[in-house]
């Protein structure tokens, strides 16, 4: 197993393969399967973000039991289609399919966690608008998928991605650092590339706090996904472009861990802090539960 | 690495899952699904204990049912899952749910003690949820025996008529598994659980070995 990023990098460098190789071959070890497989498990994964995104933006998309999200995918979708974005298709498409596949999440539908089902729309905003812009592969998506897994297993393994101990920073910002890898791979990066990606995204969701309204992941987390998708693409382009963070990848690990570490509860998933904590929060949880609350806090 | 809780690319990429949390629903199935494993009768009462994050957030999340599916038996992806409350109720299972206001007594936000029992057979199962759907069983209670793994999966339980499980620790090691913690503590009528943490999964087949050798294994 890889202790680091710069184990990684190294290991790839050092063999000439890709990043997704590595992990392929990894899991091929650890769960003693075949390559065809372990291939062919990660092709349902991505068989299951494809029908979450989906049915997300298809005809008016899906809403959630209380009514606080569902819908906006199709929206973006409808917009996207009448040619007046701002962005280009590509971003555009990335805030698509982030958001469906939170909206299905928050429906209680099927998803696949990618690092977790608070940060599940990342991914696939990301790999979804690759898809399209540089007319990918089924291989070339799975090839993705492992990639992404070897940056999100450092990260998991050596900080933490649960909002609850560490910020939305450890979910939504470690899958934007995953995403970021994994598409720098995918169009042609180095090794070093990706990581440089990895640590840029990262870097720059440092200190995101988790605070959902009535606890639940909805608000903010169906759209904060379209920041960890957009922010991915961003690092991305700049990493193939060259720039470098500065600050190596696993020093931004263990910067995210050290700043989790000192947020406090309020602020952890526990929907008592932050946007869970303002008027508008507190009269929704009122409304969902019926309980009576300590607003001074 | 080997202390690592990630272990398989499918930790990370997956779990496969009905939404919203996989902390909060996915890791709750799993925490769940171990103390099914563990009770494995016909089960008459359920009680939930939340602590932190869980005891605040349980309900948003569907941390309720969730959990509730895993002690059903219930896997991650299964649409059932949301309705696993009504279901175990149907089924004339008694379940309880408390929140409370401390810390956890094994020292993690996402705390659930799940407490099992029939008229003859009583389990309590503490476990967190770490994130992504990963969960530790930091503390046990199994037919009267105490014990307190690391945390990590996978944990071993096994039931011998020694105190060194020896034929069991060959056929592990033959695998190459390591045993990273263990602990022995007797029962009336010379049995003994044991309780292993491992730092992968054995084998199918060592499986199959262990079972011929002890009168009882269960794997976590």
């Amino acid at each position: 197993m890889y202790n680091s990023v710069a184990e990684i990098v190294a290991t790839a460098q050092e063999r000439k393969l890709p990043i997704w190789e590595l992990m392929l071959e990894q899991e091929i070890q650890y769960s003693r399967s075949s390559r065809t497989e372990v291939w062919n498990k990660m092709k349902r994964q991505l068989d299951v973000m494809k029908a979450a995104a989906k049915r997300g933006t298809t005809g008016d998309g899906v809403f959630s039991p209380t009514g606080l999200t569902g819908g906006e995918a199709a929206k973006m979708r409808k917009y996207r289609e009448s040619g007046q974005g701002l962005t280009d298709e590509t971003v555009l498409y990335a805030i698509e399919n982030s958001l469906a596949t939170n909206e299905v999440n928050a429906a209680m539908g099927l998803i696949c966690a990618t690092p977790t089902a608070g940060s599940s729309g990342t991914i696939p905003g990301v790999l979804f608008a690759l898809e399209k812009k540089r007319a990918l592969t089924e291989d070339q998506m799975i090839a993705f998928l492992f990639c992404a897994s070897a940056f999100g297993m450092v990260t998991a393994n050596n900080a933490m991605i649960a909002g609850a101990t560490g910020g939305c920073q450890a979910e939504v910002g470690s899958a934007s650092g995953m995403a970021a890898a994994a598409a720098v791979e995918i169009c042609g990066g180095t090794p070093l590339q990706a990581a440089e990606g990895f640590a840029m995204a990262l870097s720059n969701l440092l200190g995101l706090v988790c605070d959902p309204v009535a606890g639940l992941v909805e608000i903010p987390c169906v759209k904060r996904n379209v920041v960890g998708s957009v922010n991915a693409l961003a690092a991305a382009d700049m990493a193939l472009a060259g720039l470098e963070n500065k600050i190596p990848a696993d020093e931004v690990i263990l910067a995210m861990k050290r700043i989790g570490k000192r947020l406090p509860a309020q602020l952890r998933e526990t929907g008592l802090g932050g946007l869970a904590a303002t008027p508008t929060g507190t009269k929704m949880k009122m409304k969902i539960f019926g309980q009576e609350l300590d607003l001074n806090i | 690495m080997s202390g690592g809780n990630y272990k398989s690319v499918f930790d990370i990429i997956g779990p496969v899952m009905v939404g919203p949390s996989s902390s909060h629903t996915a890791g709750a199935v799993a925490i769940g699904q171990a103390a099914h494993k563990i009770f494995g009768e016909k089960l008459k009462k359920v009680t939930i204990d939340y602590y932190e994050s869980f005891a605040k957030t349980h309900q948003g999340h569907g941390t309720d049912y969730a959990i509730i599916a895993g002690v059903l038996g219930m896997e991650t992806d299964d649409l059932r899952v949301p309705r696993a409350v009504e279901i175990a109720q149907k089924q004339g299972i008694e379940v309880i749910f408390n929140e409370h206001e401390g810390t956890s007594p094994i020292n993690h936000p996402n705390t659930a003690i799940i407490t099992l029992e029939n008229d003859t057979k009583k389990i309590k199962v503490s476990g967190c949820s770490i994130g992504g759907g990963t969960i530790e069983i930091r503390d046990l209670e199994v037919e009267g025996c105490h014990f307190t793994p690391l945390g990590p999966l996978p944990i071993m339980l096994c039931w011998t008529g020694g105190n060194d499980p020896v034929d069991i620790k060959a056929h592990l090691s033959h695998d190459n598994i390591q045993i990273r913690k263990e602990s022995a503590l007797s029962q009336a009528g010379g049995r003994y659980i044991h309780e292993l943490d491992l730092d992968r999964m054995p084998h199918p087949k060592v499986l199959d070995q262990i079972k011929a050798v002890s009168s009882g294994l269960i794997c976590l």
